[in-house]
């Protein structure tokens, strides 16, 4: 069966993440002239898809991973994700050509206090870490030696320490009081993290034309914010 | 809830891989044969290399990028290890700087073939694949370049794909401008990758105040004829400003031979043409996932001298998904004592014919075995 980018018609699909990041792109969706319908808002709607004020336009509302998931493999056209994300997919498909400065967070390494009194990071060869990023993780002990084993969770990793499932975990920070409250310092940043306007790669040469505008319209709603 | 059909676990095959049914293998032969029909309609001499070679012959050159995708045999008469070839232009120019090294420059030569691949891709997860494509060798400059894309184009259009869009690179073009800007190789490396993400924050946090000349490269990516002005305003040191002159020259041309095509530039892109050394391309279709195909200029230094290689390669998978289909063929049930003088009339008139085997030639027979049509007693095909 034939795949279609374009779902059978020429409507863009802007897929939007759940949660934390979303309150923070509506304003900006917004101003780039996006309004959904009513359904969006509504949190006991079902609806997974939404039609907006352009005929032209839908929008998604999916987990933030599965936005890089949906733009790469051209289901989605434009959405939004974190390069958390988008580095742990590393998808060749994506392109990322606007920081959208939301979401502003970082990677982080963690591990429980009384470990780091007594532990020496360069006699490592091998570690054990909860992480819901394993690719990210692997690249990045990798890179200086050492091998690690990654327990994939796809939340409350601050637990894992405490309960003996592994010593160290690798998960987002921002202010760090999930980290403390379990007993848990950040031991290394392995990168800065905010949300990227993220497009199609094949979507971007097809439509070209309309994609720049996009990308045009998303790049002055985030200079009109910061003016 | 409706229950499927199971397969039999015999059926499994590893990744990658699939069996091609009716009447899609079919399908996928005679939109390889129109391809080269049209290859060489334009005097592009049609060569088969085999499917296995000793791994010296895969991996040098253009083909040292396929390492990592090539599955490895022992030669168990020589002791030699063997290559199953990923790629097929690697052969194609070891053919043209060696067999066919007195042939007379430009060297034109098609082809058509199976490769294999040790990993799919996300978006070609196959590791078995169709391609089929030309290689112009011993010819350099932008009317080359052009003859290759505007056959390609000719080829997809011959096919009754609908609108496509050719993306017109330069990948030498942003290693040249770090180069030139003074930038390492490890710096260089990165911002590659960053620029060919398009992921203009963190291009310029890396590049600090050299950022400048590659933030302006990245506002050459669009739609040709909006973008095109840009490029030509570019501030480009040397190297990179030839680089840069030569891919507005293959702009023009294809924008002014080909109006029906779609035409887009990114001079950002280098992923896949790492052994490129000139301009290059990709094709893309509304439609299609990836790539129909992509191509471009390439040394091949395989010979006594070395020469400048053009080329393109077709992705039968992606360029099927956008192919429109033949429509449904004529099958006839004929008796299976059917003269056989009657029976090729009837196939060169364009009919399937099927003999009813050990049975008599009727209405629930034909039904049985997907037919159409029915030869009656008075010899004339009626439907059933």
């Amino acid at each position: 069966m034939g795949f279609d980018a374009n779902n059978g018609t020429d409507k863009l699909v802007i897929a939007l993440p759940k949660g934390r990041i979303l309150k923070e792109a509506m304003p900006l969706v917004h101003a780039a002239g996006i309004h959904p319908e009513p359904a969006f808002d509504d949190p006991n709607s079902r609806q997974l898809r939404f039609a907006t004020n352009d005929p032209d336009v839908d929008i998604i509302r999916v987990r933030s991973f599965d936005v890089a998931t949906f733009v790469a493999f051209g289901a989605a056209h434009i959405g939004v994700a974190g390069n958390d994300v988008i580095m742990e997919f590393n998808y060749p498909e994506l392109y990322a050509p606007l920081d959208l400065g939301i979401g502003a967070c970082r990677l982080s390494v963690a591990e429980t206090e009384s470990l780091r009194a007594e532990d020496d990071p360069r006699r490592w060869s091998h570690i054990r870490v909860a992480t819901k990023y394993p690719e990210i993780t692997r690249r990045h002990f990798a890179a200086r030696g050492v091998q690690t084993e990654c327990i994939k969770l796809n939340g409350a990793m601050e637990l894992a320490p405490a309960l003996g499932l592994c010593r160290r975990i690798v998960d987002l920070v921002s202010t760090g009081s999930t980290l403390k409250a379990n007993g848990l310092v950040e031991v290394e940043q392995i990168v800065d993290v905010t949300s990227r306007l993220v497009v199609n790669r094949t979507a971007m040469k097809v439509r070209s034309r309309e994609m720049t505008g996009w990308i045009e319209r998303f790049r002055e709603a985030c200079h009109d914010r910061a003016a | 809830m409706t229950t499927i059909q199971k397969t039999d676990s015999r059926a499994l095959l590893p990744n990658g891989l699939r069996d091609i049914l009716p009447p899609n293998a079919a399908f996928e032969a005679a939109t390889v044969e129109s391809l080269l029909a049209t290859f060489s309609g334009h005097g592009y001499d049609r060569v088969k290399p085999p499917l296995i070679e000793f791994e010296e012959g895969l991996l040098t050159g253009s083909g040292k990028a396929t390492a990592a995708q090539t599955f490895r045999v022992m030669d168990p008469i020589t002791q030699r290890m063997m290559g199953l070839r990923a790629d097929i232009t690697i052969q194609i120019a070891r053919i043209a700087a060696t067999r066919l090294a007195d042939a007379p420059r430009p060297l034109r030569l098609a082809y058509s073939g199976q490769v294999a691949r040790v990993k799919g891709t996300q978006l070609r997860p196959e590791r078995q694949f169709t391609q089929a494509g030309v290689e112009l060798i011993g010819a350099g400059g932008v009317d080359a370049d052009a003859e290759v894309i505007l056959l390609a184009l000719e080829a997809l259009g011959g096919l009754g794909i609908g609108k496509l869009t050719v993306d017109l690179n330069s990948p030498r073009l942003v290693p040249t401008l770090c180069a030139a800007l003074g930038l390492d190789a490890a710096p260089t490396e990165e911002l590659r990758k960053l620029l060919e993400q398009k992921d203009i924050a963190a291009v310029a946090a890396l590049a600090g105040d050299k950022a400048a000349p590659l933030l302006a490269l990245a506002e050459v990516v669009g739609p040709a004829e909006t973008v095109l002005a840009r490029l030509d305003a570019l501030d480009l040191p040397g190297e990179a400003a030839a680089h840069r002159e030569s891919l507005a020259a293959l702009t023009r041309q294809i924008m002014d031979k080909a109006p029906e095509a779609d035409v887009t530039l990114d001079p950002l892109e280098h992923k896949g043409f790492e052994y490129h050394t000139g301009n290059s391309f990709a094709l893309f279709a509304r439609g299609a996932r990836g790539e129909l195909g992509r191509g471009g200029e390439y040394v091949s230094d395989l010979g006594e001298s070395s020469e400048r290689c053009r080329g393109v390669t077709l992705y039968l998978d992606s360029v099927l998904d956008v192919t429109p289909r033949p429509g449904p063929v004529r099958r006839l049930l004929v008796p299976s004592d059917l003269n056989r003088d009657t029976r090729r009339a009837l196939v060169a008139d364009g009919w399937v014919t099927l003999p009813a085997l050990g049975t008599e030639a009727n209405a629930t027979e034909a039904k049985r075995l997907g037919c159409d049509h029915l030869l009656d007693q008075t010899g004339t095909p009626r439907p059933v």
